[in-house]
């Protein structure tokens, strides 16, 4: 072994416990990300095989053709988030607060959906959903649907699915960033006559949002690249840019397009994730977190 | 690769360009059989203009699967690679047991060009993909011939091809079925529940007909939808263009626009229709033979103006380690005894000649079947799939894939 410096060898203590991550970062992200951008400048086509030619073309070309199915979405992401939230916080402090020794309990009915696969998950609310279904009846009988309406097939039922499965990444950071809150707040906030109502907006609400930010980026990130929703629930009308890019990848073999579609989708989300990072202040959020 | 590296594709780029026999030609021969098994001389002569340098590469193609060898060798551990629900698999026991080895079966093939995407990288770049047979449909099977990734097969080693029927003696891409042997044929057509349609579906405009709006689902491949559309407006879709074809998509695409269809599917519209939900599918006749099983008011009809008739293809891919293996497999299957296992359990129309008169005995009701055993008069108006060159197949998936939204 070298005998280096004492000084030497503390500058690079970090560098070997930052190696490992480092690596794999390399590994699998930046190298296939490199890869793809490569790809996603090539032309040609899949009989003659495709060339790097800084075809930046293939990214207008992909946004005018596909804006609907980026705008769709965009907006089936951002609604099933927000359904997410109204369901998940509820839950989170129920189990947080309220769920006493049957929090172990509501934790491990949070994410047992995950013990089965996404796939099958999916397709049971297709039998659920189906036309001639007990849901559809009820639903009918109430008047909420017409007589020759129908839920399976529609967007309603591909947000619903996109909520469904994405609670568990929404319910389980809220309930992590509610547990964590200092109880004694909470009472010094009663004890200076604030109401529950007051005291939640102001001490509970403020100290749960890192939760809810990290909550809505695991759900709004995987959503908006969803395809196995729209496909099982939807129809081609319903068809999101995840149905785009897997067609594109697996079928048509257009593989620069679709991962041109890629990037695209990638710079809305960190657009979309830089701009809600700001609306709920991002200071507070890293002072929150610690 | 290089034109000049694969004489197969220089052929079949003729016979694209060619006017291909159609299928119901060769059907309308059934009687005549000798017609049918002309083979290849007579074949390109009835595709028209047949240039120097096509017939030399032919000739090439007719070399290389006339000095294909693949000498007896224990069979071993090989890989035969399906469909999922496509064979009874105590025929793969019965065969491990007949001939030793082993066989890997594997139900990966869900769709054609999905798996193509799989295995294409190493096909293109000349690696084998470790697999001894895999079984697809005409226009992959084509495609796979014109680009050089099937080896031939040794005909020595399939005495049992002799009881190929004979309309599928020869086919547009694989005249003297050097390459290529088939392992099932299907119909395109229309599935239904009568209970909800209250009338019998016999048109391929019914697919179209208001009354069902929401409540029909198309097939989402081009090769199977947009072709039987074509025959419904009188179009003999074996010789279809790209033109007609994209006509046929811009239809389909208007009606989809309207709501008419619920859904564009692939093999899953099953579920669709026995849950009720879909009152008319564009199907797959050996799907609904096991669907009535369950649910007796689903019915299938042959269209009244044609139906597309598939085939899937038994086919040994390009530097295949268990050749003979493989061989051992298709003259295994094309004994009528076994076949008409495969047709008891799978319920599509079985390419081997004596499966309907064996099942007479064991099982008479599944050998009247019209959908496995389709009458003279059915079988005149079943068509082939049309022969587009690899531009315009791209161009067709393309215009369907903006229609069915991906």
């Amino acid at each position: 072994m070298l005998r280096l410096s004492l000084a030497r060898r503390r500058s690079l203590l970090p560098w070997l416990f930052v190696g490992p991550g480092l690596l794999w970062l390399a590994l699998f992200f930046i190298i296939p990300l490199a890869n793809q951008a490569n790809v996603s400048l090539q032309t040609g086509n899949p009989d003659t095989g495709y060339a790097f030619t800084w075809a930046f073309s293939t990214y207008t070309d992909a946004i005018s053709e596909y804006q609907e199915q980026f705008l769709r979405s965009l907006g089936y992401a951002a609604t099933a988030t927000v359904l997410c939230l109204i369901i998940a916080f509820p839950l989170a402090y129920f189990t947080a607060y309220r769920a006493g020794r049957f929090r172990n309990l509501m934790l491990l009915l949070i994410i047992l959906p995950f013990f089965m696969s996404y796939v099958l998950r999916t397709v049971a609310w297709q039998l659920i959903l189906s036309d001639n279904g007990w849901v559809l009846a009820r639903l009918r009988d109430v008047g909420l649907v017409s007589d020759t309406g129908r839920l399976l097939a529609t967007r309603t039922a591909v947000i619903a699915g996109i909520t469904y499965n994405f609670l568990p990444f929404m319910a389980l950071p809220l309930y992590v960033s509610l547990e964590k809150i200092d109880r004694r707040l909470i009472e010094a906030a009663k004890d200076l006559y604030a109401s529950p109502i007051t005291a939640f907006r102001k001490v509970t609400l403020p100290l749960a949002l890192p939760g809810i930010f990290a909550g809505s980026l695991l759900t709004f990130i995987p959503a908006c690249g969803d395809f196995v929703n729209a496909a099982l629930l939807g129809t081609s009308r319903q068809f999101m840019i995840g149905n785009v890019i897997q067609s594109k990848f697996i079928t048509i073999l257009d593989y620069p397009t679709a991962a041109a579609l890629s990037f695209i989708l990638m710079s809305f989300i960190l657009i979309g994730i830089f701009i809600y990072a700001r609306l709920l202040g991002a200071r507070n959020l890293t002072q929150a977190a610690l | 690769m290089k034109p000049e590296e694969r004489p197969i594709q220089n052929i079949l780029d003729e016979l694209v360009h060619g006017d291909p026999v159609s299928r119901r030609h060769m059907l309308g021969r059934v009687g005549a059989a000798g017609v049918t098994l002309a083979g290849l001389p007579a074949f390109l002569s009835a595709c028209g203009g047949v240039e120097g340098t096509s017939t030399t590469s032919s000739t090439a193609a007719q070399a290389a699967a006339a000095a294909v060898d693949h000498p007896k060798v224990p069979i071993g551990d090989w890989t035969f690679t399906n469909w999922p629900l496509y064979i009874d698999k105590k025929v793969l026991k019965s065969f491990n047991k007949e001939f030793g080895g082993k066989v890997k079966y594997v139900e990966e093939i869900n769709d054609n060009f999905e798996f193509f995407g799989k295995v294409r990288q190493q096909l293109s770049s000349g690696r084998p993909i470790d697999r001894d047979i895999v079984v697809l449909t005409d226009y992959m099977a084509a495609r796979w011939l014109r680009d050089g990734y099937v080896e031939a097969i040794d005909k020595k080693n399939v005495p049992n091809m002799s009881n190929l029927v004979d309309n599928l003696q020869t086919i547009n891409y694989d005249p003297n079925r050097d390459f290529t042997l088939p392992w099932q044929s299907g119909a395109i057509g229309l599935g239904y529940d009568i209970s909800k349609t209250g009338r019998e579906i016999t048109s391929v405009k019914d697919l179209f007909d208001p009354k069902f709006k929401g409540r029909v689902s198309m097939l989402a491949e081009p090769y199977d939808s947009a072709n039987t559309v074509l025959l419904g407006d009188g179009v003999d879709a074996s010789k279809a263009t790209l033109d007609q074809i994209l006509g046929a998509i811009d239809k389909i695409d208007e009606a989809n626009q309207a709501g008419q269809f619920r859904r564009f599917t692939g093999n899953d519209y099953t579920t669709d229709l026995t849950k009720g939900n879909v009152w008319i599918a564009l199907a797959y006749s050996g799907d609904l033979i096991q669907l009535q099983s369950d649910n007796p008011d689903l019915r299938f009809a042959y269209p009244e103006e044609g139906a597309m008739l598939f085939t899937d293809n038994m086919m040994i891919p390009k530097d295949a380690a268990h050749p003979y293996a493989a061989e051992t497999m298709m003259n295994y299957v094309y004994d009528p005894e076994v076949q008409a296992k495969i047709t008891e359990f799978v319920n599509y129309i079985p390419p081997v000649i004596g499966v309907q008169e064996l099942l007479e005995k064991s099982d008479p009701e599944l050998a009247k079947n019209e959908l496995i055993f389709p009458p003279e008069e059915v079988r005149k108006k079943l068509f082939a799939y049309p022969q587009l060159s690899s531009g315009d197949e791209r161009k067709m998936q393309e215009a369907m894939a903006k229609v069915t939204g991906a």
